[in-house]
């Protein structure tokens, strides 16, 4: 029992920072229907940037985390602006295509910039253990589902009852109406993936806090397109759900079932689930169905 | 603009064979013979390069099949191709199948499970489908990695080269023919396939499912059959690869593979015959002159940063994938016609 409560609470935390990496992953395709596979490598290549900053740069931790925001503002934008934006109008298939070139590049210019490989962030958030019952957890971790809820809820509101947040939605829905509507779609999309990319910047400073930068934090970002399948891809509420309830499955599976198949059942899990929502519920828990024309 | 000036259709036969005039002959057994007489005159180092080639050839061209004519995109063709390799080194070592037989057999096998994740091909299609393949591959390689007592894991199989009744493939030039071999073949067959009754549908599926459907196409048939002949082919050349590398682990089957293989086919030009062929080819050798250049670089700018050589080829390939993506999304075969049809208009521009 005591074990099954301390699956529980880690598994629900660290589904919160899958949550907040789908986040950045809906933002995109809430706006502009592209498909990021990128993820995992922008999330890889944010946490370096902060580690040259915080630890080769030596900048106190403040004026690191704000230059990391600039550097992922300025990410989103070339992205957007380079590759994304003469894709417009193109087939789906060129479109996930340029996102997984672009996923490659990066890695390259990650392993040419800090060929280390492995490295540890400084300490950001204070590591005394919190007692929940008979649970132990870290600090880091309640700081980082508290930081990703704080996200999703600016993100809703934002999307709800801004002017820019309506006209994201509104863009997705239907291209042409919206440039009929003058609204200048290609500032929208440049937007969006600059949001995405702060976002998935916070997530990379929060996860290799917790467990270091390594090559894994890729996997950490495929991982989260099981919770974006599962939440359904437009729906920052889907992603919030799914986030800990993937975090959960893969905790407490991990935790009696590597007796049973064996160690490393704790990294199939996401994907296995990414199959099973296939099967059965494809467009996801909060996932909105689309109805197609010929 | 496919035929030469002057060529005229007198039979439904001359009208549907691919090799119309007397100079494509020519041509053609000329092609035939300097590919395999490339044993006599280049060394070691080069027919390698080739044979590796020649397995990414089959291999591209089944996920021609499956992404450039059907439409469906998957980003787990290294995942299906261990499946293959894998099955070849069991059955050779333990149950001591004849390679032939054990060929078909990778290729029917890889082509099954490709099946069983293309079952959700029914009711999801893009995104979706690229997440169930990538899904595929985790799950492909996460049981290769942890089924120790089939396939020993992270410590790979030894495999041994491949024969043909008394003939023994165990040089690489024996190897050169007999890859080179089956390649043709394969392209043979696909470059056919791409003509019939299903090449047509798997064309209507891509261009427009729901308009397929109404005209009376069984969509869901066909995308499984494109997903058995992709995965089919992607099972070909693992085997091939297995006997020719003599021992596989599940590193040489990962994701980077995968999209490696999207690339080279986006790269060549989806949906044609030439496409696999011309984006092997180049992709193959820009890889060599990447790893040629590298060290001269390194050598010649002390300063630059030590993961320089091995973070270069990630980088040159994904620019390389994006590039073309934006400036000529129909790839380099669509360039190679461009070509043909300016030359056989010239001087002329129309």
């Amino acid at each position: 029992m005591e074990q099954l409560i301390q699956y529980t609470i880690t598994g629900l935390a660290v589904g919160m920072i899958y949550a907040l990496i789908a986040l950045g992953f809906a933002l995109i395709w809430k706006s502009s229907r592209v498909a990021n596979l990128a993820l995992g490598q922008l999330v890889l290549i944010s946490s370096w940037f902060t580690y040259g900053m915080l630890v080769q740069a030596r900048f106190p931790i403040w004026l690191g985390i704000i230059l990391t925001v600039i550097f992922a503002i300025f990410l989103g934008w070339a992205i957007e602006r380079f590759t994304l934006r003469p894709l417009i109008g193109q087939p789906a298939l060129s479109l996930i295509a340029v996102t997984l070139g672009l996923g490659y590049f990066l890695e390259g210019i990650v392993v040419v910039a800090w060929p280390i490989s492995v490295a540890k962030l400084p300490q950001i958030f204070p590591n005394e253990p919190v007692y929940i019952g008979s649970a132990v957890i870290s600090q880091e971790y309640l700081w980082a589902a508290g930081i990703s809820l704080a996200l999703f809820v600016l993100l809703s509101l934002f999307f709800k009852y801004h002017k820019m947040g309506i006209a994201m939605r509104a863009t997705a829905d239907d291209q042409l109406a919206v440039q009929a509507c003058a609204v200048p779609i290609n500032r929208i999309f440049s937007l969006s993936w600059i949001f995405a990319c702060i976002v998935a910047a916070i997530g990379g400073v929060l996860i290799s806090s917790i467990g270091g930068i390594t090559n894994a934090l890729i996997e950490t970002g495929f991982k989260s397109f099981s919770v974006v399948i599962l939440g359904g891809m437009d729906s920052f509420l889907g992603c919030m759900v799914a986030g800990p309830l993937i975090g959960l499955l893969e905790n407490v599976g991990a935790g009696y079932l590597t007796a049973i198949i064996g160690p490393g059942i704790k990294d199939l899990i996401p994907f296995v689930i990414i199959i099973l929502v296939m099967l059965i519920k494809p467009y996801g828990l909060f996932g909105e169905e689309r109805i197609e024309r010929i | 603009m496919s035929l030469p000036c002057g060529t005229r259709n007198y039979s439904y036969a001359t009208d549907i064979a691919i090799i119309r005039t007397k100079t494509q002959w020519v041509m053609f057994i000329a092609f035939l013979l300097l590919i395999f007489s490339f044993p006599f005159y280049f060394p070691r180092f080069w027919l390698d390069v080739m044979n590796l080639i020649g397995i990414t050839i089959i291999a591209i061209i089944g996920l021609n099949i499956l992404v450039g004519y059907c439409g469906q995109l998957s980003i787990g063709h290294a995942g299906f191709m261990a499946v293959g390799a894998y099955t070849t080194a069991i059955l050779t070592a333990n149950f001591q199948i004849p390679f032939l037989l054990a060929l078909l057999l990778s290729g029917i096998a890889a082509g099954l499970i490709g099946l069983l994740f293309g079952v959700p091909s029914m009711r999801v299609k893009g995104f979706y489908l690229a997440i169930t393949t990538i899904a595929a591959q985790f799950i492909i390689i996460w049981i290769i990695n942890h089924w120790t007592d089939v396939t020993k894991g992270s410590m790979g199989l030894g495999v041994d080269a491949a024969s043909i009744g008394p003939l023994s493939f165990d040089s690489e030039a024996s190897q050169y023919f007999l890859i080179i071999s089956i390649t043709a073949l394969c392209v043979l067959f696909a470059t056919n396939l791409a003509r019939s009754r299903a090449g047509r549908a798997f064309i209507a599926v891509r261009d427009n499912d729901l308009a397929a459907e109404v005209m009376g196409i069984n969509v869901f048939s066909y995308k499984l059959l494109a997903f058995f002949l992709g995965c089919f082919f992607a099972g070909i050349a693992g085997s091939l690869f297995a006997q020719w590398r003599g021992h596989i682990t599940p590193e040489d089957f990962t994701f980077q593979q995968s999209i490696l293989y999207i690339g080279i086919l986006i790269i060549g030009g989806l949906g044609t015959s030439i496409g696999p062929i011309i984006g092997v080819v180049f992709i193959r050798l820009l890889e060599q002159f990447v790893t040629l250049l590298a060290p001269l670089v390194e050598r010649s700018f002390p300063d630059i940063p030590s993961g320089f050589a091995t973070g270069l080829s990630p980088m040159v390939f994904g620019l390389v994938m994006v590039v073309f993506l934006v400036l000529e999304p129909r790839g380099l075969a669509h360039r190679w016609n461009l070509f043909k049809a300016s030359y056989r208009m010239w001087p002329f521009s129309y």
